[in-house]
This record gives structure tokens, C-alpha cells and sequence, in this order.
């Protein structure tokens, strides 16, 4: 198998599926930011598409872009141009059943580790022991079974970063929007945590868009990875990741010894955006 | 895939036989620093009682112009028996309590609210800033001529010395919401209203109830000064007599029931925080 930087390098192709609305389409968004007066582009030009049930990588360079093209794509920050259609449709405000995580967990301090799971059921008015049930079983799928009643301040970063993970899934979003979300953990939690992600997502058919700085992560558990240029930004390459069916065991994946060619071909990548 | 990480810990926490317990002997550590720090209080106030009633003979100017602590001690034992202590207490207790619940009720709420619009709290700044500065010592004799002489000039005194502090201190809280956290609550589908009830609020009990403790000497100082322009009952008025008939231990005397009230008063709003706040008990 050739590790070739696919032709998808020039995305919005992947949009001709017919009829069926991707989750997400996005398509010459541009941003920048005001400075003194001054617009500081960041992000060029820059069209992808996600597919249903796939997860997609982004990685580039330090401070191109990416934190603010996900809250771009969020709704949280209005684009100067372009378009953004979840489902087929473009939204004002936020998008329904899109689930945001950051690296910073953003737990409430004052509420438990069950409180905070319920916070998004709570907000869209799910009868509360419905909320309560559906979150205590999330807790349970990912490891923090007798930790509930636990305040966020009595919790390790890694379980802390679970209950972010259950807080974002107990809603069943159709899309997650991930941003770094383990790169403070070690390596060790992190690679559990990710392998429990990984197969919740796959289980549900879910999509999932992840920004990571991490090459190996990146293509350990992405089904394609975007590599992004320095700001402003834009996509510089993409690659279809083909390492088996058994996409969910993102441990011994990296055994794989095209993982690693894929890693250096997209290090290289990365390395002249850099410059 | 249930990678269940809690099991060694919760074994680790459970004492082993008869060894006391990691929880037991941290528990202990903590008393012990408790005692140490009260046990070092105490020797402090002892060895400042000591210097001043040496240095204030019975009969000495300096116990004139100082007061002494036995003659103090003596001032606090006929006041307890006579029962002006317990009634000046009581109606100073009444105005501080009233003007610190309706200073921080309202200055709260306001400085929450002003969180909701950038505009208005913008619009609004300046006149807070003006009004903060305001020595509040200033406006007595107008808020007596509105009040009259009773007990609602003072607590209008000391609710307007709690208002701004309590307004700032509470904007300073709901704006200091985390960013992010708004963030989250936004994709989460939350409403402005939702935000504010779930994340800002809670997120600004710690600055609250910062200004609550700031503002109990505040409402305090607000109600004796009240006292000292115009009445005929209370602390601040025993502190005035004392001091226009040069008792200067009895002067001493009042003070120290009012700084006790103002330990009570903050004592009780450390229990309510606590019990507000129970996820910081854990800590
Ligand atoms: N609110 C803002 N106002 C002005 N400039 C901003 C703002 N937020 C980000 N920037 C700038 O925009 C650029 C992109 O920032 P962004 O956080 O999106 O990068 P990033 O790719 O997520 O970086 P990192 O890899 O470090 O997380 C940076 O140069 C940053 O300084
Ligand atoms: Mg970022």
C-alpha cells in the first residue's frame, strides 16, 4: 500500500454525495481576528467535509487557526465569509446535537461528577430522573463507577477528563467537536481514555472532528487526517487512513507498520508548513 | 473497554487494621495546626494585656489617657449587670443586620444583573465609581433629615456603606465567569438565562461572599456612625457619651462588644458559606 497524500487534498469533493446531507460541510470559510483596528487573517480559505459515522484529524502547526476555526464551525464565532451547513443546512446560533470538548475540562467546581454529566440534559429540560439514570450509566461506560457523588476537585485529571468525555456523550450528539481534549493527560490515560472514546463513537455511528498536535494520535484514530498550513490558514494536504477494520483497538494499531509511514509522510507535511 | 481506574483507590483509603488511617491522621494534622494557631492568638492578646496594664497604673494619667484593661474588664462586668451592654448590643446587632441583608441584597442583585448587559453596565460604571467614592460619614445629617432619628436612619446608613461594595464585588464575580465555560454552556443549547442561573451565579459565590465578610465591619461602621449623629440607645451612642465624659475604659468597653459583634456577624457568615458551598469543604 502507497502512503500517498490522497487527492482529497482538494476537499469539497466529498460533498457530491447524493442527496444525503453530510453532518458537516464547510465550504471557503474565511476568519480573522480584529487587532487595533487591524484585521489579522487567520483563517484563509478553508473548505472540508465529515462525513457520517467518520472521524477526521486535524493537525497544524501552533496557533494557524484551529481552535478558532472549531468555534467558528460552533457558531460561537461568526465567519466573514464563506458557509457552514450542518446536516445540510446552514444554522444561526448553535448547532443541535454537536457535542464540544476542550482540553480544559470545564467542569463546575460546585457540581459533582453526576451533576455536570446532567448539565446538558438538565438544560434541554430532560425530567430529571431520566437525566440522572442515562448520566450515572455514562459514568459507569467510562470507568468512573462509585466516583458520581464526587466533586471535580476530589478527581484526577484523568477522571476529571472522563466525566468531560460522559458530560459531552450522554447527549448523543451526532458530531463531536474535539479540541485537544487529552493533551494535558499523560500518555498512558490518555491512550485508555481515547480507546473507550474511540469505540463509543464507532458503537454509535457517531462523526467526530479532532484537533490534535499529536501526529500519532492523529492517525491512530482518524479515519482521514487534514494537515493545515501556518496562518492564515488553510488545508495543505489530506490522507485517507487505511490500517484495517479493526479501527476501534487504537493500542495496537501502532504496530501497523504503515501507522508509522503515514506519521513521518504527514511529520514532513507538517514540517514544511512550518517553515 | 470499562477501564475501571477507581478500584485501587478506594481500596488504599480504607484503614488497615488497627494503623490509624492516612484520613484519620490528616484530620489530626489539621487540628493540631488549629490549636497551634489559636494557642499562638491567645499568648499574643495575653502578652499586649500585660504591656498595657503595666503601663497603666491605677491612678496614672497614662490610665487615664489609656484606660487599662482591669478597669476596661471592670466597665464590661457593670454594663452586663446593669444590662446596657446586652440592649446597646442588641439595637446596634438589629441596625447592622438589617442594613448588611439589605445593603448586600440589593447590591448583589444589581451587580449580578449588570452582567446581563454590556451596555447598561457600561452606562452605569462611572456613576457607581462617583457613588463609591462618596465617604459615607458625608451623608449622615441629610439621611437624618430624610430618616428622622430612629432606628431606619441607621440602617439606612449602613445598608448605603454595604450597597456599592456589595454591587462591585458581585459584578466583579458574574464577570469573571470562565469564558470557555460560556462557551460549553452555549453548545450545550443553554439560554442566556440558563447561563447566568447555572454557571454565573454559582460561579460568583466565592467573590459574594468575599464582599459578604468585607461588609460586615462596613454595615457596622455605617450603624455607629448613624449612632453618633443623632440617638439615645446602642453602641455607637455608649462609645459617644463615654467619650464626651472622658471615660476612656468605657469607651474601650464599648468597642470591644462591638468588635465581638463583628466576629459573630462574620463567624455566621463563614457557616453559611460553608454550607453554600459544600464542594470547597472537601478541599
Ligand atoms: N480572541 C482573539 N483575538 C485576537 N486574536 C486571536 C484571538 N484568539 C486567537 N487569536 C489569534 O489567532 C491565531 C490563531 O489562534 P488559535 O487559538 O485558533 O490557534 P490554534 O491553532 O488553536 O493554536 P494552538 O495550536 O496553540 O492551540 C493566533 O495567532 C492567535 O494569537
Ligand atoms: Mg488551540
Amino acid at each position: 500500500m502507497s502512503v500517498e497524500a490522497a487527492t482529497h487534498a482538494r476537499p469539497g469533493e466529498g460533498e457530491a454525495v447524493n442527496g444525503t446531507a453530510l453532518p458537516l460541510v464547510v465550504e471557503h470559510v474565511a476568519k480573522g481576528y480584529d487587532l487595533n483596528g487591524q484585521v489579522v487573517p487567520v483563517i484563509a480559505d478553508l473548505s472540508l467535509t465529515l462525513r457520517k459515522g467518520e472521524i477526521v484529524s486535524l493537525v497544524g502547526p501552533s496557533g494557524c487557526g484551529k481552535t478558532t476555526l472549531l468555534n467558528t464551525l460552533c457558531g460561537l464565532l461568526a465567519p466573514d465569509a464563506g458557509r457552514i451547513r450542518w446536516h445540510g443546512r446552514q444554522v444561526v446560533g448553535q448547532p443541535q446535537n454537536v457535542g464540544y470538548m476542550l482540553q480544559k475540562d470545564l467542569l463546575f467546581p460546585w457540581r459533582t461528577a453526576l451533576a455536570n454529566t446532567m448539565l446538558g440534559l438538565e438544560i434541554r429540560g430532560v425530567p430529571a430522573a431520566e437525566a440522572e439514570d442515562r448520566s450515572r450509566a455514562m459514568l459507569d461506560q467510562l470507568g468512573l463507577h462509585g466516583f458520581a457523588d464526587h466533586y471535580p476537585a476530589t478527581l484526577s485529571g484523568g477522571m476529571r477528563q472522563r466525566v468531560a468525555l460522559a458530560r459531552t456523550l450522554v447527549n448523543d450528539p451526532d458530531v463531536l467537536l474535539l479540541d485537544e481534549p487529552f493533551a494535558a493527560l499523560d500518555f498512558q490515560t490518555k491512550l485508555l481514555i481515547e480507546s473507550d472514546m474511540v469505540s463509543l463513537v464507532r458503537k454509535g455511528g457517531r462523526s467526530m472532528l479532532l484537533i490534535t498536535h499529536d501526529i500519532e494520535e492523529a492517525v491512530s484514530i482518524a479515519d482521514r487526517v487534514i494537515v493545515l498550513t501556518r496562518r492564515p490558514t488553510a488545508v495543505k494536504a489530506a490522507y485517507e487512513i487505511e490500517l484495517g477494520s479493526d479501527r476501534a483497538d487504537v493500542i495496537s494499531l501502532r504496530e501497523n507498520p504503515d501507522f508509522s509511514r503515514y506519521v513521518r509522510r504527514i511529520w514532513a507535511d507538517l514540517d514544511v508548513a512550518i517553515q | 473497554m470499562t477501564t475501571d481506574i477507581g478500584t485501587s483507590m478506594v481500596d488504599a483509603s480504607k484503614p488497615a487494621g488497627s494503623v490509624p488511617s492516612p484520613v484519620a491522621r490528616a484530620k489530626w494534622k489539621r487540628l493540631r495546626f488549629g490549636i497551634a494557631v489559636l494557642a499562638t492568638q491567645v499568648l499574643v492578646l495575653a502578652a499586649l494585656l500585660v504591656v498595657w496594664e503595666r503601663a497603666t497604673p491605677k491612678g496614672s494619667p497614662a490610665a487615664f489617657m489609656f484606660g487599662s484593661p482591669s478597669a476596661i474588664a471592670g466597665f464590661l462586668i457593670q454594663m452586663a449587670q446593669d444590662g446596657s451592654l446586652w440592649r446597646d448590643a442588641a439595637v446596634t446587632g438589629m441596625e447592622t443586620l438589617l442594613g448588611f441583608f439589605m445593603g448586600n441584597l440589593v447590591g448583589t442583585l444589581l451587580g449580578l444583573s449588570l452582567w446581563y448587559s454590556r451596555f447598561v453596565s457600561r452606562v452605569v460604571e462611572p456613576f457607581v465609581i462617583a457613588l463609591g467614592s462618596i465617604p459615607i460619614i458625608a451623608l449622615a445629617p441629610i439621611v437624618i433629615i430624610w430618616f428622622g432619628t430612629g432606628l431606619v436612619s441607621k440602617v439606612a446608613m449602613s445598608t448605603l456603606s454595604v450597597v456599592i461594595v456589595a454591587l462591585v464585588t458581585s459584578y466583579k464575580g458574574a464577570v469573571g465567569a470562565d469564558g470557555d465555560q460560556i462557551y460549553l454552556m452555549k453548545t450545550l443549547g443553554a439560554s442566556k438565562f440558563q447561563i447566568f442561573r447555572k454557571l454565573v451565579i454559582p460561579a460568583s459565590l466565592t467573590d459574594i461572599f468575599a464582599g459578604l465578610k468585607l461588609t460586615v465591619g462596613f454595615a457596622l461602621i455605617g450603624a455607629i456612625v448613624g449612632e453618633f449623629m443623632s440617638s439615645s440607645e446602642g453602641l455607637g451612642h455608649a462609645i459617644f457619651k463615654a467619650g464626651s465624659l472622658y471615660i476612656i475604659p468605657k469607651v474601650f468597653a464599648a468597642l470591644v462588644v462591638t468588635i465581638a459583634l463583628a466576629l459573630v456577624l462574620t463567624w455566621l457568615v463563614g457557616k453559611i458559606e460553608r454550607l453554600l458551598m459544600p464542594w470547597r469543604r472537601q478541599v
